[in-house]
C-alpha cells in the first residue's frame, strides 16, 4: 500500500461502496418480492399449508433434513419429497405414521411424532406446496433430491 | 545487499506477477515474470524475488497440474474416485502455493529475503 | 490492564469457553450418530444434537464478541466502560437464558417447548439457526441493546478510533439483521429469503466488520506497527467485504424460487467474497512481517495469523468452491456445504475470539503474557484444533464430492440413504478428526492452569 493511497480514500470507499451496495441489495430485494407470484406457489397457499408449515417448524423437521437443499444433511431432500412419493400425499403420510418409536436398531431414524390424522394431512399438504415451488433449472437436479 | 527504489518496486512486481501466476493470470503471469526476470541483475533483490517466483510456479505446475493429471490417469479416466481424489488434492495443494506466494509477496515489500 | 472496567471480559471468556466445550461435546456425539444412527436414539435425536450444536455455537460466539468489545473499547477509548455493573447484569440473564434454552432442547421435546414457551402469538422457532423460542430472541434483542447501550455511550464519550467505530458499526448491524428473525412468513420462499437476512448478513457482512476490527486490534497491539497502516488495510478489507458480500447473498437465491438474475449476481459476487479474506490474510502477514517489537505473547500472534489464513481457506478457498451456480446446482445442500461450514466458522469466528482471548485474558489475570509453558501448551492446543479443523474439512469435502457424483451427477442416481452408506468411512475418519479437536480443546483449557517459567518481557 503506497502512500498515494490514503487512509480518507480507503475509507470512503468503505462507506461509499457499503451505502451503494446496501441500497442495490434493498432495490433487488423489492423487484424479487414483487416478481416472486411467478414462481412462488402462493396460489396453491391455504390454511392447510399454512398450518402444516407450522408443524414442519414446531418438530423441528430442518434439524435433519433439507427442504430445498437448506437445513442438516442428516436425512433426504424434502422439497421434492412429493415427486418421489409418486405425487402421493397418502405415501407421505402413511411414512411419517409409521415410524418406530425406538427407532430402527443401527440405523439412522426418524422420530415418532404422535401426529393426529388431521395435522398429517396438513404437513403432507405443506411439502406438497413447496414442491410446486418453481425453482430455477427444476433444482434439485433429479429426483432423489 | 544494497537494495535500490527500482529493485525493490521490481522485487513486489516479480512477487505479485507470480501470486498472479496461480490465481487470476495464469501463463500469462508467468511470461510476465520471465520478462522481469531478464530485467534483473545477478545477486539483487529483484532477481532474488522473479527466482522464487519462477520456482513456486515451477513447483506449482507439476504439483498441480501433472500430478493432478497422473492421479485420474493412473486411477482411471472413467473412475469417478479418481476425479475426486483429484479435486480434493488440487484444491488443497492450490491454496497451500497461494500462501506461500502471498508470504513471498510480504517479505519482498520490505525487500527482505524469505528467511 | 488499563482501565479497571476491562476486567468484565472475563466472564464473558469463561463463559464462552465453557459453551464452546459443551458445543465440541454435541458436535462428536452427532458425528458418531452418522455412523452408528440408533446412537442415543430416541433420547437425543440428531435434531436437538444438532440444535444444541449450532446454537451453543453462536451463544459462545456472542459471549465472545461482546467479552472482546468490553476489553478492548476501554482501552481504546481511553476511558471507563460506561456501566460495568449493567454488562455483568447482562452477562447473568444472557448466560442463565442460553442454559435454559439449551435445557429447553434437551429436556423436553421441540414441539414442547414451542407449545410452552406460547411460539403461536410470535412464530419464530424451528428455523435453521434461530430454534430459540420467541421469548429466548426477544431477550436476545434486550441484551444487545443493552451491550450496545453500554459500549456506544463509552464510544462516543471517550476517543473515538477507527477500530472501535468499525466494531460498533459491526455490532449494530449484528443486533438491527437479527430482527428479521422475527419475520416468518407461511410464502416458504418469502421466508428462505428473508432468513438469510440474518444469516448472510451475519456471517459473510456485519460479523466480517467485527472479526477485522478484532483482529486489527490485536495486531496494533502484539506488532506495534503504526496505527496509521493498520487502520488503512483494515477499511480497504470491510469495504471489500461489504461490496463482495452485500450482493453475495444472492448465491442463496439460487435454487428457492427467486428470479433467475441470482444466478449471475450471486456467482459474479459471491466470486469476490475471497478478496477480503485473502486481503486479510495478505495484512496479517504484511503487520507480522514488519513488526516493530517482539511481543512476549507468541501465542496470541499466531492466533492471529491462525485466524486470517483458516479464514481464508475456509471461508475464502472452500466458499468459492461451491459458489458458482453452475457448481452449485449440483454441491448446494451436500456434505461440501458442511465442510465449507465447518472452517469457515472455525476459521474466521471462532479463531478471531480465541485470538482475543489468548492475548487479553494473561493481562487481566495481571500479567503481560502467560507463562512459557502455558503458552507452549496453548501453542500446541491451537495445532492440534486446527490441524484437526483442516482434516474435517477435508474427509466432509471428499464426502461431499462422492455424495454430490452419486446422489446428482451419475448416471443412475442413487437414493440419498443408500449414498449416506457408502460414505461411512469418511464418516469414521471425520468423528476421529473430531476427537482430536475435542482433545485440543482440553489441552487449551489446560494451558490456562499451567504453572511455569514467566516470560521475560523489556518495557518500551
Amino acid at each position: 500500500m503506497r502512500e498515494t493511497f490514503t487512509k480518507g480514500m480507503a475509507r470512503n470507499i468503505y462507506y461509499g461502496g457499503g451505502v451503494f451496495f446496501f441500497l442495490v441489495l434493498i432495490g433487488l430485494t423489492v423487484d424479487t418480492v414483487k416478481s416472486l407470484p411467478k414462481t412462488d406457489n402462493s396460489e396453491n397457499m391455504t390454511e392447510q399449508v399454512a398450518a402444516g408449515k407450522r408443524l414442519w417448524e414446531v418438530n423441528n423437521c430442518i434439524g435433519c433434513h433439507t427442504l430445498l437443499g437448506e437445513g442438516a444433511y442428516f436425512a433426504p431432500e424434502l422439497g421434492n419429497v412429493y415427486t418421489r412419493f409418486g405425487e402421493s400425499t397418502e405415501a407421505i403420510k402413511g411414512f411419517i405414521k409409521s415410524r418406530p418409536v425406538e427407532g430402527i436398531p443401527g440405523r439412522r431414524s426418524m422420530p415418532q411424532f404422535n401426529l393426529s390424522d388431521e395435522e398429517l394431512e396438513e404437513l403432507a399438504q405443506f411439502l406438497k406446496y413447496v414442491d410446486g415451488v418453481k425453482t430455477a433449472r427444476d433444482w434439485p437436479p433429479n429426483v432423489q433430491g | 545487499m544494497e537494495v535500490d527504489e527500482v529493485q525493490l518496486k521490481r522485487a513486489s512486481r516479480a512477487s505479485l506477477v507470480s501470486l498472479s501466476n496461480l490465481t487470476v493470470l495464469p501463463v500469462i503471469g508467468f511470461i510476465i515474470l520471465l520478462l522481469l526476470y531478464k530485467k534483473t541483475a545477478p545477486d539483487t533483490i529483484d532477481r532474488y524475488y522473479a527466482v522464487i517466483g519462477i520456482k513456486i510456479n515451477l513447483l506449482a505446475a507439476v504439483a498441480l497440474l501433472l500430478v493432478s493429471g497422473l492421479m485420474v490417469v493412473m486411477g482411471g479416466f472413467e473412475s469417478h474416485m479418481s476425479w475426486i481424489y483429484m479435486l480434493s488434492y488440487f484444491v488443497t495443494a492450490h491454496a497451500l502455493f497461494i500462501l506461500v506466494a502471498t508470504w513471498a509477496l510480504v517479505r519482498s515489500w520490505s525487500g527482505k529475503k524469505l528467511r | 490492564m488499563k482501565y479497571e472496567s476491562q476486567g468484565v471480559a472475563k466472564l464473558y471468556f469463561i463463559a464462552a469457553i465453557g459453551l464452546f466445550v459443551g458445543q465440541i461435546l454435541f458436535g462428536a456425539i452427532m458425528g458418531l450418530q452418522y455412523v452408528m444412527g440408533d446412537f442415543l436414539f430416541p433420547e437425543i435425536p440428531f435434531n436437538v444434537a444438532r440444535m444444541v450444536h449450532t446454537n451453543l455455537l453462536i451463544v459462545w460466539l456472542l459471549f465472545g464478541f461482546m467479552g472482546s468489545a468490553y476489553f478492548l473499547i476501554p482501552e481504546e477509548s481511553e476511558r471507563e466502560l460506561y456501566s460495568p455493573l449493567l454488562a455483568k447484569i447482562m452477562f447473568w440473564i444472557f448466560l442463565v437464558a442460553g442454559a435454559l434454552t439449551i435445557l429447553g432442547y434437551l429436556l423436553v421435546p421441540y414441539a414442547q417447548l414451542a407449545d410452552l414457551t406460547m411460539n403461536d402469538l410470535l412464530p419464530t422457532m424451528g428455523r435453521e439457526f434461530l430454534e430459540q423460542p420467541t421469548i429466548t430472541k426477544i431477550g436476545i434483542v434486550i441484551v444487545a441493546l443493552a451491550f450496545l447501550f453500554n459500549i456506544g455511550m463509552t464510544i462516543l464519550t471517550g476517543r473515538k478510533t477507527v477500530i472501535t467505530l468499525v466494531l460498533l458499526t459491526g455490532l449494530v448491524g449484528l443486533a438491527v439483521f437479527f430482527l428479521f428473525s422475527f419475520y416468518n412468513p407461511d410464502n416458504i420462499v418469502l421466508d428462505k429469503y428473508f432468513w438469510w437476512f440474518v444469516v448472510h448478513l451475519w456471517v459473510e457482512g456485519v460479523w466480517e466488520l467485527i472479526m477485522a476490527s478484532l483482529l486489527a486490534y490485536v495486531l496494533i497491539k502484539v506488532t506495534g506497527v503504526d496505527r496509521e497502516v493498520i487502520e488503512k488495510w483494515l477499511y480497504i478489507i470491510i469495504a471489500m467485504a461489504l461490496i463482495s458480500g452485500l450482493i453475495g447473498t444472492g448465491h442463496h437465491f439460487y435454487w428457492i424460487g427467486t428470479p433467475d438474475y441470482w444466478q449471475w449476481l450471486g456467482s459474479v459476487f459471491s466470486a469476490l467474497e475471497p478478496i477480503p479474506f485473502f486481503m486479510m490474510t495478505l495484512f496479517a502477514f504484511n503487520v507480522v512481517n514488519k513488526r516493530r517489537r517482539d511481543h512476549p505473547n507468541k501465542a496470541a500472534v499466531l492466533w492471529a495469523l491462525g485466524t486470517a489464513v483458516m479464514a481464508f481457506l475456509g471461508a475464502g478457498v472452500w466458499g468459492f468452491l461451491h459458489t458458482l451456480a453452475p457448481v452449485n446446482y449440483y454441491t448446494h445442500g451436500t456434505q461440501v456445504t458442511a465442510a465449507h461450514g465447518h472452517m469457515a466458522f472455525y476459521g474466521a469466528y471462532v479463531m478471531v475470539v480465541l485470538t482475543m482471548i489468548s492475548y487479553a485474558m494473561p493481562i487481566m489475570r495481571g500479567q503481560k503474557a502467560a507463562n512459557e509453558t502455558a503458552q507452549k501448551l496453548e501453542i500446541h492446543s491451537f495445532w492440534l484444533m486446527t490441524i484437526s479443523m483442516v482434516f474435517i474439512t477435508l474427509f466432509l469435502t471428499v464426502a461431499g464430492f462422492v455424495q454430490t457424483y452419486l446422489q446428482r451427477y451419475s448416471d443412475e442416481p442413487q437414493s440419498f440413504m443408500v449414498v449416506q452408506e457408502q460414505l461411512a468411512t469418511w464418516y469414521w475418519l471425520r468423528e476421529a478428526a473430531g476427537v482430536v479437536f475435542l482433545l485440543g480443546l482440553f489441552l487449551y483449557i489446560y494451558s490456562f492452569f499451567a504453572k511455569g517459567k514467566e516470560v521475560e518481557f523489556v518495557e518500551e
